[in-house]
């Protein structure tokens, strides 16, 4: 985020796109309510109706792939009224002329043919957003998980310098970081393009600083992305390490993954549970909850905070990082002395001048929002205060591509994914939580009444969702939250993956699948009572313990 | 804009358009005791705890809710205020659990702590209210104790001003005066989201937890650790209220509002999925996989070495890039640092990347 939570209850306007805010960020979704009731406008742009789209101002409801269309029709409306702030343009930006051009050809009209969202709710929008200084935009991964991820968030992107919404509160352009470290994740390095604190792994110097500040000469062979590493797996990569990560459940395209997985030679797997890639596992290592180690998360506005230990891990289990360090040891990695977990915090901080001024013990009380570069500084509260961070703001002009897979005669439906409020991701937390199971207990999959009719399914019928890539069951929800020609299911349930149906074509930058939409189908089912579930607890240890 | 001023206890004050006296008694420190006030809630003036006297108006005036105005004199601690303060607890107090052992069983009692500092005007009759609960509420997580409950409505307003969810309310009037939901249903059958905020900011316990009130140790004899919470990016502060001799977290509550960015408050995952931390399926030792195809336990000796065996067979076989390295977006800062260390530095591979990135 480029500015901060606390400020989203002083916002004027915010465009909410992409997020289903108030199940997957309750708490963002709470500044948000904040805001409303103190009179900010809402637009929420979203192929669902959700909580927030129903106290919304406006409810921006898209065809699901389609937001390079609203966006650049956003830009079109407040370039062709010349809302624009044309001398924050001019001080503070590149690259301005190519959007306008681009943009010239995305009229309201034609947006409402690809998009569906009238063209005066567009210009509305669009006009409220330009006049409105305190506006900020909010994303999340409704936005990043498409093929044309990063056109959309440039799309988003031009929004925000076209209008100069940034640089000071309560405005710019957030996106909500969906796991409680994302952030903190990537600022590490754990990416294979940077070293910790974005430090370029292509740019020579910085290989340079880190081998020696490890000891160890830094290859030079650019590493895989997630998604590359998934689809080459048993053919170019051979043996893999998972530290908290069930990939079985999570990547895209799931089925492919399982029968590649059989072709690779070692696989380690580090968590707390024994999660469904454990199938595949030749060793797995029992590892801390977060509540039983220290150390520090970074949150979607940057703020570091601390992570301590409140009880002692279960039985032999340790720390990840106690792992990670024996690991490193036997493997013949000589590590220097660290007296405790603050001490590696330390040496990440002495390599990575974003989080130099950063330590344990000054964000004992207090988290620290990053850049902090000094230890006398303070957090950063909002950036590009007083002028865009690389000098100047560059637009990139976007054109629309569809998404990967399109409704066909075949599979006329758009399937998209997501989380839900009462469980979490792989859900091998939140479904162990008997309060939260019995709330949601099992997969399901949202269908239009009208879709639903025609198809003759009932409400809480079992039916199949089949894509191309396979096929899953779960019980029907019919609900007028999705549009006629989209249905919607969650990601969380082992026994209904909706990773066996979602496509692994990935973003082109970034790698990210697009997880939001694919071309499905319904198919009713002869035999209500099939259920393709594990006998009692809804995964079966046993049953994970043997090689498949 | 002109300046305005008030006087508070002989101070002058300016304050800003708008502000109550609490917010402007409170900017000079003078602390002002309230109940059914909370600074995230607009201001029911429910508890009558707060009021003070205001030169020229003959009726005491509660602070929480009246706005200041210019010259105002105002007098936060006299006789009058004081003997006020007294009769409303007394009150309160005679319309809840008299046994303070009993009235903090579970939750702290703010009527019993403020009684401790500023007295009452004696323990008055029980009132025995008819009020009444919802012992077939089936929910998991949020209990309504009706003999507890003395009806200042923070909960509900809660509900309604900051969840927003609007799933409980106050129903009936008097002395059967409740918090009911829509046709007594159950929390789960309504839109309460479970965010459990009602529990938060209950003065007497009325709100609580169930499985926490089922362990039977009250909250002051827990020790609370302040750590971040471990699902969704918000980086939400929470206490975890730890039974140290047991090793076991009890329960989870939020930091006080205005000191951390969830402001007090937390969702239904911050608050109430913690049993997974204690749950019985978790890997308490380290497992090998055998020739014959099945996860057997091993000593973390054996473990380790067959994993630097495993990984280093594919370097010597492959070469390092042959290898690929997932971190997790749920592990902390330095575990992610360690762990692309550990790729680069002892595996020669830039083949790291953490889980969420697709």
């Amino acid at each position: 985020m480029t500015n901060s939570i606390p400020e989203i209850r002083d916002t004027d306007f915010m465009l909410v796109i992409g997020s289903n805010t108030s199940e997957a960020h309750p708490i963002i979704a709470m500044e948000m309510k904040q805001a409303v009731r103190r009179g900010a406008k809402l637009a929420v742009a979203d192929p669902r109706a959700i909580w927030m789209s129903s106290i919304a101002d406006w409810h921006l409801q898209i065809e699901p792939g389609s937001d390079v269309w609203l966006l650049n029709a956003l830009a079109h409306v407040i370039v062709a009224e010349g809302l624009e702030d044309k001398e924050w343009i001019a001080e503070n930006t590149e690259g301005f002329d190519t959007v306008k051009e681009t943009v010239a050809a995305y009229t309201p009209e034609k947006a409402e043919e690809v998009t569906g969202v009238p063209a005066d709710m567009i210009r509305e929008v669009a006009r409220a957003y330009a006049t409105t200084r305190k506006a900020g935009i909010y994303y999340t991964l409704g936005i990043t998980e498409h093929t044309t991820g990063t056109d959309n968030v440039y799309a988003l992107s031009n929004l925000v310098l076209m209008t100069g919404h940034l640089g000071g509160p309560s405005m710019g352009m957030n996106p909500l970081r969906g796991q409680n470290n994302v952030q903190g994740a990537n600022d590490s390095g754990a990416t294979p393009v940077f070293y910790p604190g974005y430090q370029w792994a292509k740019d020579e110097d910085v290989r340079a600083k880190f081998g020696e500040a490890w000891g160890v000469e830094q290859s030079d062979v650019p590493g895989l992305n997630l998604n590359e590493m998934m689809k080459k797996m048993g053919t170019h990569v051979k043996g893999m390490y998972l530290m908290g990560e069930d990939i079985v459940m999570s990547e895209p395209n799931v089925g492919r993954l399982e029968e590649a997985l059989n072709g690779i030679e070692f696989m380690v797997v580090q968590d707390i549970f024994l999660n469904e890639s454990c199938r595949y596992a030749d060793v797995v290592l029992p590892a801390a909850a977060f509540a039983e180690k220290d150390g520090v998360f970074t949150n979607s506005d940057r703020r570091v905070q601390r992570v301590r230990k409140a009880v002692d891990p279960p039985g032999e289990a340790r720390a990840d990082w106690e792992i990670i360090l024996d690991v490193m040891e036997r493997s013949g990695y000589e590590n220097p002395r660290y007296e405790g977990i603050a001490d590696v915090y330390a040496e990440m901080a002495s390599l990575a001048p974003k989080f130099a001024g950063i330590s344990h013990e000054r964000i004992d009380k207090d988290g620290l929002q990053w850049p902090v570069e000094t230890m006398d500084a303070p957090s950063t509260i909002y950036l590009h205060k007083g002028g865009v961070l690389r000098g100047k703001g560059l637009f990139q002009a976007v054109e629309y591509r569809p998404p990967f897979e399109q409704a066909d005669p075949e599979y006329p439906l758009v399937l998209s994914t997501g989380r839900t409020l009462y469980h979490y991701n792989a859900a091998t937390q939140t479904r162990r939580v008997d309060g939260l199971a019995e709330k949601q207990p099992e997969a399901f999959i949202e269908i239009h009444p009208r879709t639903a009719r025609v198809l003759g399914v009932e409400d809480g019928a079992m039916v199949d969702v089949v894509t191309r890539r396979g096929r899953v069951r779960c019980r029907a929800m019919v609900s007028r939250q999705v549009k006629r020609s989209t249905i919607w299911m969650p990601f969380h349930f082992a026994e209904a993956r909706a990773n066996l149906l979602t496509t692994d074509a990935g973003d082109a930058v970034t790698g990210t699948g697009e997880y939001k939409v694919c071309a499905a189908r319904i198919e009713l089912v002869d035999d209500p009572d099939v259920r393709n579930v594990f006998p009692g607890s809804y995964q079966s240890p046993v049953e994970l313990t043997t090689k498949q | 804009m002109n300046e305005q001023t008030l006087t508070i206890n002989g101070v002058t004050v300016v304050y800003r358009p708008g502000e109550t006296i609490l917010e402007a008694a409170r900017r000079i420190d003078v602390d002002i005791p309230t109940l059914c006030h909370d600074d995230r809630i607009e201001p029911a003036a429910a508890c009558r705890i707060c009021l003070v006297e205001v030169e020229g108006s003959r009726l005491m005036q509660p602070s929480c809710h009246s706005k200041a105005q210019p010259g105002m004199v105002i007098t936060t601690e006299s006789p009058r205020v004081s003997r006020n303060r007294q009769f409303s607890l007394s009150l309160h107090m005679a319309d809840t659990v008299s046994d303070r052992t009993i009235a903090e069983d579970a939750n702290p009692n703010r009527l019993f702590e403020l009684a401790d500092v500023h007295g009452t005007a004696g323990v008055w009759a029980h009132v025995d209210s008819p009020r009444q609960g919802r012992p077939l509420d089936v929910n998991r997580f949020i209990h309504f104790r009706e003999d507890r409950c003395i009806g200042c409505a923070l909960c509900t307003r809660y509900c309604d001003e900051i969840e927003g969810v609007t799933a409980i309310t106050l129903a009936h009037r008097g002395a059967l005066t409740t918090i009911s939901t829509a046709d007594e249903l159950s929390l789960t059958d309504t839109t309460c989201e479970l965010c459990g905020g009602c529990i938060a900011v209950c003065p007497t316990g009325a709100m609580t937890e169930k499985a926490a009130l089922a362990y039977g140790k009250p909250e002051k004899e827990l020790e609370k650790i302040r750590t971040t919470c471990n699902f969704c990016g918000v980086g939400c502060q929470l206490d975890l209220n730890v039974d140290r001799a047991a090793n076991r977290i009890v329960k989870v509550t939020p930091p006080p509002p205005g000191t951390t960015v969830n402001d007090g408050n937390l969702c239904v995952k911050g608050r109430f999925a913690n049993d997974f931390i204690h749950h019985k399926d978790r890997l308490t030792e380290p497992l090998v996989r055998d020739a014959d195809g099945v996860l057997r336990p091993a000593s973390w000796d054996e473990a380790l070495d067959r994993v630097v065996e495993g990984l280093q067979g594919v370097v010597t076989r492959h070469g390092p890039h042959s290898l690929g390295f997932v971190s997790s977006s749920r592990c902390t800062g330095e575990e992610n640092y360690l762990f692309q260390k550990m790729s680069r530095a002892a595996f020669g591979t830039h083949n790291i990347h953490q889980c969420a990135a697709t």
